[in-house]
C-alpha cells in the first residue's frame, strides 16, 4: 500500500506537499478532504489525523501530520528526492529548519489571519473581521520585510542565496499564493513594495513548473468566484 | 572557538537549549542577553540574530536561531548526544518533528500569550491585558487536552509513549514551566484537571535533574518578585 496524501488544495501546506511529491516523482494517491464541507471533522478522518487538519499522510502503516514534518520525512525517505530540497549537510539543513520554524508565528500567522478575515471567512461559514485582517496584514508586511532583508539578500534566486529551491521556499511561497483570493488592488498594494519577494515567487513557480500552476488551479477558481461576488456587492465605479 | 549560546533564562526556549547542552555534556559559553534591559535590540546582538530574539547560537562561524532548529542541529552534530533525544530512525524522528511543529501555533502561542499578558508584562514595563490573556488561556487549555489525548495516552512516561525524553518533551515542558510566574491559585486551577500533564512534567524534571532545577532558578526568583508586587497592589484596597 503506497503513500496517501490527505489534502485540500485550498490549504497552503496541502499544496506544498502535493507539488513536492510531483516534483520528485514520488508516487502517491491524493485523497481530497474538503474543508468547506467539514470533511476534516468526520470520525474517519479523525482516525487519520486526530488534530483534524490537512495535510496528513499515511505511508504504509505510518501516519503523520504537520506539513513541515511531512516534507522532512519525504525528503529523507525517498531516494528520488534531490539534495537541494533538504540538504544532507548539517549547517545547510539547520538554516532551512530555522526558516521553517520561524514561518509558523510569522508569515503563516500574518498571511492566514489577513486572508481569512478579509476574504475567505464567508466560504467557510464565518464573517469577515476588518480589525483582525488589519493586524494580520501588519504581521504579514513585517514578515515580508524580514524575508527580504535576511534570506533574499543581494539578488538571491531562492532563500539563503541558494541556486535551487528548498522545502522552505516551497512552503513559504505556497503560503503567499493564498493572497490571490484577496481583492486584486489590495493584493497589489501589499506586494508592490517588495520586488525581491515577487521575483522570488516567480523563481519558485518556474522551478516547479508545471506542477505549481496545476496545483494552484483551484485557488484561481475561488479567486474568480470571490471577485464576482465582490463586484456584485460593489460594482467598480 | 567553541559553542556560544545567547540566552535569557526567563525565555522558555532559551532554557531548553541550556538544559539540553548540560544533559549531553556539550561544552558551551552562555552569553546572557537580558530581555528586560532591551539587550536583544542592540546592534551587536542584531549581528548575531537579525530577528533580535533569544535563543541564538554561534558554533565556530556558523550562526543559528529558532530553538527547534538549534536542538536538531546540536543533536545531529555532537556525538555525545544520546539517540533518544532525536532518534536516527526516520519515523520516530518524524513523529517528534510533528510535535515540535504543532507546538508553535498551539501550546506556545497559548501559554506564551496567557503568561505574558496575564502576569509577565510588567517585568518588561508593559501593562497586563486580561482579554488577550483569556484568549491565550483557552488555546493553552485545549492544547493541554490534545497533548494528553494523543501523545500521553495510556501510561506514557514521555510523549509518544517513549521511555526516555526527546527534544519535544524538553521544549514543551520548559514552555509550561513559565506558568510558575502566574498567581499560584490560578496555576493550580489550570493544571489540577490534568494529572497526566503534571506527571509528565515531573518525569521530565527527574530525567534532567539537576540541570532542570538549576536552570529554572531565575523563574522562581521572578515568580517571587511578581507575587510580592501582586500582594502590594491588592493590599492597597
Amino acid at each position: 500500500m503506497g503513500l496517501k496524501v490527505y489534502a485540500d488544495r485550498m490549504s497552503q501546506p496541502s499544496r506544498a506537499i502535493i507539488i513536492f511529491c510531483k516534483m520528485n516523482q514520488i508516487d502517491f494517491e491524493e485523497v481530497r478532504i474538503d474543508i468547506s464541507k467539514g470533511q476534516h471533522r468526520t470520525p474517519e478522518f479523525e482516525k487519520i489525523n486526530p488534530m483534524k487538519q490537512v495535510p496528513a499522510i499515511i505511508d504504509g502503516r505510518f501516519k503523520l501530520f504537520e506539513s513541515h514534518a511531512i516534507l522532512r520525512y519525504l525528503a529523507c525517505s525517498f531516494p528520488s528526492v534531490s539534495d537541494h530540497w533538504y540538504p544532507n549537510d548539517l549547517t545547510s539543513r539547520a538554516k532551512i529548519d530555522s526558516i521553517l520554524d520561524w514561518h509558523h508565528a510569522n508569515l503563516r500567522r500574518g498571511a492566514m489571519t489577513y486572508v481569512f478575515n478579509s476574504a475567505l471567512a464567508p466560504a467557510l461559514g464565518f464573517s469577515l473581521n476588518a480589525q483582525a485582517a488589519e493586524e494580520g496584514k501588519k504581521l504579514l508586511s513585517s514578515s515580508l520585510l524580514k524575508i527580504k532583508s535576511f534570506w533574499l539578500k543581494g539578488n538571491s534566486r531562492f532563500l539563503l542565496g541558494n541556486a535551487q529551491p528548498s522545502i522552505a521556499d516551497l512552503s513559504l511561497v505556497c503560503e503567499l499564493m493564498q493572497l490571490e483570493v484577496v481583492d486584486s488592488e489590495e493584493r497589489q498594494r501589499v506586494l508592490e513594495p517588495h520586488q525581491e519577494i515577487r521575483d522570488w515567487m516567480e523563481n519558485v513557480k518556474r522551478a516547479t513548473h508545471p506542477h505549481f500552476l496545476e496545483v494552484h488551479g483551484i485557488l484561481y477558481k475561488v479567486k474568480a468566484r470571490l471577485e464576482s461576488r465582490r463586484n456584485r456587492v460593489s460594482p467598480k465605479l
